[in-house]
């Protein structure tokens, strides 16, 4: 197993590596490895340097955070002052924002080092990263097949020790997802956790920040470092989670109430549900008990997903006309004409088809049919997922109905692609925290995901619960052979 | 339902892209599926959705509205670095002549 963020901390802190000397060590792993992995799309190594001596310096004092001197990366939907941002989109071609999102601000803050920023689907749209203007990333347990998406750049250079932790987003499934397609650790956290001030929006009622790790603990870790509440961003919450996370992990899971639905584990590939149905049976086994619940309305779940998420995109996207920054069409007749040609040669073919299908339900004639309809059944998913919360503490499910798809897949269509978020998207419908751990691999040695799912703001349990998994199932973070602390 | 090429082209005009005629072509055939997957929100769940009740009810805290004051901003030369020309006015292409 890797060395853990916490381990690192004591041996920067020991002196038995300095901040520069990691750094160095990572930034020759990605030059050795990310030509071919495509993780990274921008590289910032001269500021990580920079900053490691700062580190360095920092750590010379007894108070240095615990994330101080640790090399790490950013998705690249998160704003970073000065540097590029891109969205792996054409039309921000060269944007570089000129303010620091809060997740970022605050671990800068604390002497994180940043390598770069990860490849994604453009605009974060998609589950596989092929639609990133820059090329897939390959997914480091096996090349020939997808990371996920659309963090699977944040997915890979974790699972490929390109970086100790990044950061990802989450709108439908994109953390949990590219997790699970690496086998490393993702965490979706309750929506208003984290401050979303600076994360260039999709959907903006269901996107969340959250840490991709090769371990529970470091998820916890990173979790705690980048919550609270932001006034910059209305949705974030002040909550108290009265603990710290990483200290609550150890805790038995004997008299906890895992529920169990049939829903989730509909069409799933059968090594799939066998693994998740082993995981069951070792928490029984150690005392938990296991309710089988109903969630009915998860079954439309992903037309109510991909309609309200669509339609803040087409609203949310609304704003790239070529004006004020990235990527300008070069000949025009008007200036409505320089917007649609901007948008039309700036935009991949999943953006334009999500901006229409947005763009369509929230038309005249379609809005009650299909955007009011899709918000009413929103309200009644949330109201399932309470009602199974008075029962359970957690519930367990797939990520995934699927193992990582071959790249380049011609055989699924745009809807196909759709229906693989079926584990992920009734979580972000319901603002609810979920986990994505490794829990083994089916027979192509491509690994598995399971997500323990929680109450709102019930993370400590989501972690305790993926903790205690990750201790004693004797499955790690499938992590990549000669990474950086290998 | 069927989408038809008229409709595609409407909607784009909305959402202010443009398609050529291959693309029009492919584009309506994938928009015709992604309306039918839409469609299946209609499908009957158990329970029903009858006792639906209210809308986005959860979905606005209030409580976050803070005071409207005054507080200091980025400064005008940082956020228009990206302007492309940027010389105290949005240049583009002279389009009347």
């Amino acid at each position: 197993m890797r060395t853990g963020i916490a381990e690192l901390a004591s041996k920067l802190r020991k002196r038995e590596i300095s901040a520069v000397e990691l750094t160095k060590t990572y930034i020759n792993n990605i030059e050795k490895l990310n030509p071919t992995l495509n993780a990274y799309v921008h590289l910032t190594f001269d500021i990580a340097l920079k900053t490691a001596e700062q580190a360095d310096q920092m750590l010379k004092e007894d108070d240095a955070p615990l994330l101080c001197g640790i090399p790490m990366a950013l998705k690249d939907n998160i704003c970073t002052d000065g540097l590029p941002t891109t969205c792996c989109s054409k039309i921000l071609d060269g944007f570089k924002p000129y303010y620091d999102a809060t997740v970022w601000e605050k671990l800068r803050a604390q002497g994180a080092i940043l390598l770069g920023k990860t490849n994604m689907d453009e605009f974060a749209m998609g589950s596989t990263s092929e639609t990133s203007c820059y090329g897939a990333p390959l997914n480091p347990i096996n090349t020939a097949y997808v990371t996920g998406g659309s963090s699977g750049g944040s997915a890979a250079v974790v699972c490929a020790d390109l970086a100790v932790y990044s950061l990802g987003s989450d709108t439908g499934g994109s953390i949990r997802q590219p997790a699970s397609f690496c086998g490393v650790v993702g965490l979706k956290p309750t929506y208003g956790a984290v401050s979303r001030y600076g994360l260039i929006a999709y959907g903006s009622s269901l996107d969340q920040i959250g840490p991709l790790t090769t371990s529970v603990k470091d998820a916890a870790i990173v979790f705690d470092a980048i919550k609270g509440c932001d006034k910059r961003d209305q949705t974030s919450v002040d909550h108290d989670y009265g603990v710290s996370l990483a200290e609550y992990l150890d805790r038995d899971v004997k008299g906890m109430r895992i529920g169990v639905a049939e829903e989730f584990f509909d069409g799933i590939n059968p090594e799939i549900k066998s693994q998740i149905m082993e995981a069951i049976a070792l928490f029984e086994k150690n005392g938990a008990i296991i309710e089988n619940i109903r969630l009915p309305a998860l079954k439309i779940a992903l037309p109510v997903y991909y309609i309200i998420a669509c339609a803040e995109a087409s609203s949310n996207l609304g704003r790239y006309d070529g004006i004020r920054y990235g990527h300008r069409a070069s000949s025009y007749t008007s200036i409505e004409d320089m917007i649609v040609k901007t948008r039309s040669e700036g935009f991949g073919d999943e953006v334009k088809r999500r901006i229409m299908l947005g763009t369509y339900v929230l038309s005249s004639g379609y809005y009650d049919a299909y955007y009011k309809k899709a918000c009413l059944i929103r309200e009644e998913i949330n109201r399932e997922f309470d009602a199974v919360f008075e029962k359970c503490d957690v519930l367990i499910a797939p990520t995934a109905p699927n193992t990582a798809f071959p790249l380049n897949y011609k055989g699924a269509s745009p809807v196909e692609i759709y229906l693989s978020d079926i584990c992920t998207v009734p979580v972000n419908i319901a603002g609810i925290p979920a986990i994505s751990i490794p829990c083994g691999e089916d027979s192509k040695g491509l690994p598995i995901g399971m997500q323990i799912i929680g109450r709102k703001f019930d993370e400590p349990t989501v972690l305790q619960m993926a903790n205690f998994y990750e201790q004693n199932s004797g499955i790690k973070a499938g992590v990549y052979e000669g990474g950086a602390r290998a | 339902m069927a989408v038809t090429k008229t409709e595609i082209e409407k909607l784009a005009k909305l959402a202010k892209l443009s398609f050529s005629d291959d693309e029009l072509e492919r584009f309506t055939a994938e928009f015709d599926a992604i309306i039918e997957f839409a469609d299946t929100i209609n499908q009957s769940i158990e329970g029903g959705t009858e006792q639906i009740r209210s809308v986005g009810a959860r979905m606005v805290s209030f409580e976050a509205l803070r005071p409207d004051e005054v507080a200091p901003s980025l400064p005008n030369d940082k956020i228009l670095s990206n302007v492309e020309g940027y010389n105290g006015f949005f240049s583009v292409e002279r389009s009347k002549k």
